[in-house]
């Protein structure tokens, strides 16, 4: 059997597939389909300091082979968080990573001082929600990005994956995240989009754009990691249209540690568990212990040995 | 709680009842509440979602649903053919409550795909259906209805005017509704006045259908709630006095 496993700072996950922020809620609703513990770990829906009730319907917009969404942070806020949905969350079996949004560094930094209890395994820091009327990307900028990073890594012990959008100076905003200390790089959250309705000549959604994401954006996002594996030591995680286990074996060819599976929960809600055993299934049927040989070959004239 | 499941359905036929608007049958063992939905999807990765529909009949060995062409999804939906397969993930959401007593149905167009079965299981009830053209399924309503009563904007196949105007809530314990909002919300204006209880059922795009995305949100009396999962069957006052 091969060992499955990844290090992400100080954090070994049990195996590199996670789902993504926004697309499992807390964990409880796909744990009617399948045991999450089979997963690496569960990112949390976006938690703020107040509870947000987000945007006004509709707030999906399905285009081909993508998802246009603008669901603007709808969470309980973090003392409900911690009160009602972390302690279910300490039974799924798996790493619980808390993904945080903050109006601003400092609100940022509160909310790591007070996720920093016993159950959370690391804190994603939203860098990059497209969809909160009024607010730009902070991530987008490096500055931004340092500043939040800075001030968190300040407020908590725990590992901080700093989660970038895929626009702007990426590469640059990832470099300075490493330099505050962030513990990964989560890449990317979803592009900025736009729809019309053609029957009213309007934007689809109150708030204009929408974040898409879906086997659209896959060779964006898979481009994206690529390049910064090679612009940061620190682990990436790739995020970004995965929707099947040659989708995620891109991503760690590309130099991910680890992935994320958010929109593929939705064509497929056994997305994710189907992708951890395809992902198994790779490295048995190659004779590989583990992932070095695989991780980042894109790099180094591919898999060792291959035609 | 039912147990959710992802399954695959043979599909038995897939009949046009109206212009547009199929009636789809499918083989299996399905256990489902009046007012509860499935996810289906008949494609592997485009169109990127399920489309959710209502249970529309459940007898041994067999699932049905209506619906109408409204874009991709349910475009190649209407053209399966018997023995092509189908995926469903459900039953999911509430349904409807347990009748209290004298139980109205009120459905408008396609929003009647979530009252047959409540007809059906509850029975007793009476039904008002409104359609803007030629109505469809009436005999099938009329097999399990107390009473039905059926109105058409045309004035083709039943009562000329809209649901609303054949509709009275008075003498019932508890009305269940579902339509297009302008109806349900006439609906309501109507029960509120009477003194009756309003159940709605309502419809919004939905991405999981399980209740993680956030996608179904409405805004009520009580916070936003989830259409999949706290609805589609809400009390019209937590809906329509937000």
């Amino acid at each position: 059997m091969p060992d499955l496993s990844v290090r992400i700072g100080s954090l070994t996950l049990k195996n590199p597939v996670l789902v993504a922020s926004g697309t499992f809620g807390f964990g409880a609703d796909y744990a009617r389909l399948y045991d999450p513990s089979r997963l690496g770990g569960v990112v949390t829906k976006a938690i703020t300091l107040e509870p947000r009730r987000g945007n006004p319907p509709p707030r999906l917009w399905e285009t081909p082979c993508g998802l246009l969404n603008s669901i603007g942070l709808e969470n309980p806020g973090v003392e409900a968080f911690l009160r009602e949905e972390l302690p279910r969350m300490r039974a799924l079996g798996t790493a619980v990573v808390v993904n945080v949004w903050g109006e601003t560094p400092e609100e940022y930094a509160e909310l790591a001082q007070r996720l920093s209890v016993p159950g959370v395994d690391a804190i994603e820091l939203n860098l990059s929600c497209p969809n909160v009327p009024g607010k730009g990307l902070i991530g987008s900028s490096p500055a931004g990005t340092a500043r939040v990073v800075r001030l968190c890594r300040r407020a908590t012990g725990l590992d901080l994956w700093a989660k970038l959008p895929p626009e702007g100076d990426v590469l640059a905003a990832a470099r300075a995240a490493e330099g505050e200390g962030a513990t990964a790089i989560s890449a990317a959250n979803t592009f900025r989009g736009l729809a019309i309705d053609i029957r009213t000549g309007r934007p689809v959604f109150a708030n204009v754009t929408g974040g898409l994401s879906g086997p659209a954006i896959k060779p964006l996002a898979l481009r994206l990691v690529y390049e910064l594996s090679r612009a940061v030591r620190i682990p990436v995680i790739g995020i970004g249209g995965i929707a099947g286990w040659e989708d995620a074996l891109e991503f760690i060819m590309a130099g991910a540690h680890a992935v994320q599976v958010g929109t593929g929960n939705f064509i497929d809600p056994l997305c994710a568990p189907k992708l951890v055993r395809g992902l198994e299934k790779f490295l048995a049927e190659r004779g590989m212990e583990s992932w070095e040989e695989v991780r980042g070959c894109a790099h180094r004239g591919g898999i060792p040995g291959a035609a | 709680m039912d147990a959710v499941a992802l399954r695959w359905a043979v599909v038995r036929g897939n009949a046009e009842v109206a212009p547009g608007v199929f009636l789809l049958r499918a083989e299996g063992a399905f256990r489902a509440r009046p007012g509860q939905f499935y996810m289906v999807r008949a494609w592997e990765r485009d169109p990127l979602l399920f489309r959710p529909l209502s249970a529309f009949d459940l007898s041994p060995g067999e699932i049905s649903f209506l619906y109408g062409v409204r874009g991709r999804g349910t475009r190649l939906l209407s053209r399966l053919s018997p023995g092509e397969e189908l995926e469903l993930l459900g039953p999911l959401g509430n349904g409807w409550p347990e009748p209290p007593g004298r139980l109205a149905l009120v459905g408008g167009g396609l929003g009647i795909a979530a009252l047959y079965l409540a007809a059906k299981a509850f029975g007793g009830a009476d039904v008002y259906l409104g359609f803007p053209g030629r109505p469809f399924l009436v005999e099938a309503f009329r097999e399990v209805a107390a009473g039905l009563r059926v109105a058409s904007e045309s004035g083709e196949g039943g009562e000329r005017g809209l649901v609303t105007d054949i509709f009275s809530p008075e003498g019932y314990d508890a009305c269940y509704a579902c339509g297009p909002r302008p109806m349900l919300a006439a609906i309501w204006e109507a029960c509120r006045r009477a003194g009756v209880a309003l159940f709605v059922s309502l419809e919004e795009r939905m991405a999981c259908g399980l209740g993680a995305c956030l996608g179904c949100t409405v805004f009520t009396k009580d916070g936003p709630k989830r259409v999949c999962r706290d609805g589609p069957v809400f009390r019209a006052e937590e809906v329509f006095d937000a």
